[in-house]
């Protein structure tokens, strides 16, 4: 008889999947059983935890949509026998990361990570740490999403994560809004935030008149050099005393740093294209009622619109209540959608900056920490209009390329093919050599039959260009 | 110091003493707006009280 064999575990689908991400804080980490997220609370935070629970701040950021909403779970939930409290907070349905979003929507999370912090300070509370990855959008608004974040204020702290907001929200803002829009994309090179120094180094010289600039980014840079490695600046900056009223006024001033800001978004790629487009009414008029059509046939719940330009056809596409992904490469265009749908209170649909070509790799500790693009797809159909003569020709992507990745996305795929002869596409030719000898409306069918069936295919009126209704084989 | 679960990121000196620099800068024109109102108001106080006193003086 042989008795010290350990047996199976009774169920080996309810392993946990530790967060990749979800490490760096000794208070509780985030993992996914059976497609459920749950959070546990570790000893170190459980004190804090419960405090928060009872102090009647927690209800209320979750009451006015600030703070993720979570329900309790029973400690058998637990992922290690450490944990001390076990929750299960209301899921995302697509994580976003601070690299994708429009200058708005990184304005906006910045925004509400300093009213939260105000509004814990009045409580008595303050926020531990400031990360952009603490915020994710949900139903077109940004919502803190970590409920951990938040720790008894001890009367006279300085505030812990200052410096974490300036790297993570202030840098790429005041970038973005004074140097060059694009360079949000230092945030995809640097994920836990860009270093003041390099910051205050790309920025330009009279950002330094901007008293709020020059205090928390370009001050803020040279202190964290002057201070940096000396055991006596540790000592100091250990004793370093600021009463409430005062860290209250420092938060405000930078609120007021950040929310003055402006970025206006025009000049960029394709922010004009659709006043630009060779479309005439009736061609729009039909484009609509067959992208319409086609997207009803697809039964989906969730759709990507890739190469969306400011969100005309992810309009439609959300239609029937379908949530929309509305990605495209220029931040213009995508700006100028997140402030429209800002404006009109919609909930269905998200705008994110993306080069398809170039699309969000795995990012952080073992690549793993953040995502790529691919391995978020969630989309029950892609569409794809005035896109693939970008791809095919602009950036030489072979159409079978292109198929492959719309395979890899989702089940159906809405393409429209632009020929040739378009205005467009002879724009595009113009300047180059012609190396596209496939990019043919039988190529197109050629290289969508090696992944998919065509389902439909429709002529747009008084136009050249062709819709397409694909479903993955 | 804070304690460790609250400190679990690092703070870095240069953004600690850099903060009470910057919130010492910001209630410098509060507090100069302050000390002014407080002298006015306590100017007006006393303007008040000698018309108060000058009504005593003058009660027919």
């Amino acid at each position: 008889m042989t008795a010290a064999i350990p047996s199976e575990p009774a169920a080996p689908t309810t392993a946990s999947r530790r967060d990749p991400g979800s490490y760096r804080d000794p208070g509780g980490f985030v993992y996914r059983r059976d497609g459920v997220i749950f959070r546990q609370i570790d000893a170190p935070a459980i004190d804090g935890w419960e405090q928060f629970l009872a102090s009647g701040l927690a209800d209320r950021l979750i009451a006015d949509g600030r703070l993720i909403r979570h329900d309790p779970a029973s400690l058998q939930d637990a992922a290690t026998p450490t944990a001390r409290a076990v929750i299960r907070p209301e899921p995302i349905p697509f994580v976003s990361y601070p690299y994708e979003w429009t200058f708005g929507e990184l304005q906006d999370a910045a925004l509400l990570t300093l009213d939260v912090q105000l509004a814990a300070l009045e409580a008595g509370w303050t926020l531990r740490d400031a990360t952009a990855y603490n915020v994710q959008f949900r139903d077109g608004r940004p919502i803190l999403i970590d409920s951990l974040s938040f720790a008894p204020h001890e009367e006279g702290a300085p505030w812990i994560a200052y410096r974490q907001f300036c790297e993570h929200f202030l840098a790429p803002l005041a970038l973005m809004a004074r140097r060059d829009v694009r360079l949000n994309r230092l945030l995809r090179a640097d994920p836990d935030g860009i270093p003041l120094d390099l910051a205050s180094t790309l920025l330009p010289w009279r950002t330094r008149l901007n008293l709020g600039l020059l205090s928390h980014l370009h001050l803020h840079a040279r202190a964290q050099n002057r201070y940096a490695a000396d055991d006596e600046a540790a000592s100091t900056a250990s004793g370093v005393r600021i009463d409430r009223q005062r860290l209250v006024g420092l938060i405000r001033n930078l609120r007021g740093t950040v929310a003055g800001l402006r970025w206006k978004p025009a000049g960029t790629e394709w922010s004009d294209y659709a006043d630009h487009t060779s479309y005439g009414d009736a061609a729009t008029a039909s484009k609509t009622s067959i992208v319409r059509e086609l997207l009803a046939t697809t039964g989906a719940q969730t759709v990507w619109d890739l190469g969306a330009n400011t969100g005309r056809y992810s309009r439609v596409a959300a239609e029937g209540g379908r949530r929309v992904l509305a990605f495209d490469i220029d931040p213009a265009a995508a700006e100028r959608n997140y402030r429209q749908i800002r404006q009109e209170g919609r909930t269905d649909i998200l705008p994110l900056v993306m080069d398809l070509a170039n699309p969000s790799p795995g990012v952080g500790w073992a690549s793993g920490e953040r995502q790529s693009l691919v391995d978020r797809a969630d989309a029950d159909a892609v569409l794809g209009l005035a896109l693939i003569h970008h791809l095919a020709i602009s950036r030489n992507v072979p159409l079978w390329m292109l198929m492959d990745l719309f395979a890899t996305l989702a089940e159906w795929a809405v393409i429209e093919f632009v020929p040739k002869d378009d205005p467009m596409v002879r724009h595009l030719l113009a300047t180059r050599e012609d190396v596209f000898p496939d990019y043919t409306l039988d190529g197109f069918r050629a290289a969508a039959m090696g992944r998919f069936t065509i389902v439909a295919e429709r002529p747009i009126d008084e136009s050249p260009r062709v819709l397409f209704l694909l479903r993955r084989r | 110091m804070p304690d460790p679960i609250l400190a679990y990121i690092d703070p870095s000196s240069g953004s600690l003493i850099i903060q009470v620099l910057i919130a010492s800068l910001i209630a410098l024109p509060v507090f100069f707006r302050n000390q002014i109102a407080r002298v006015t108001g306590l100017a007006r106080r006393r303007g008040n009280q000698q018309t108060a006193v000058d009504d005593r003086r003058d009660p027919e």
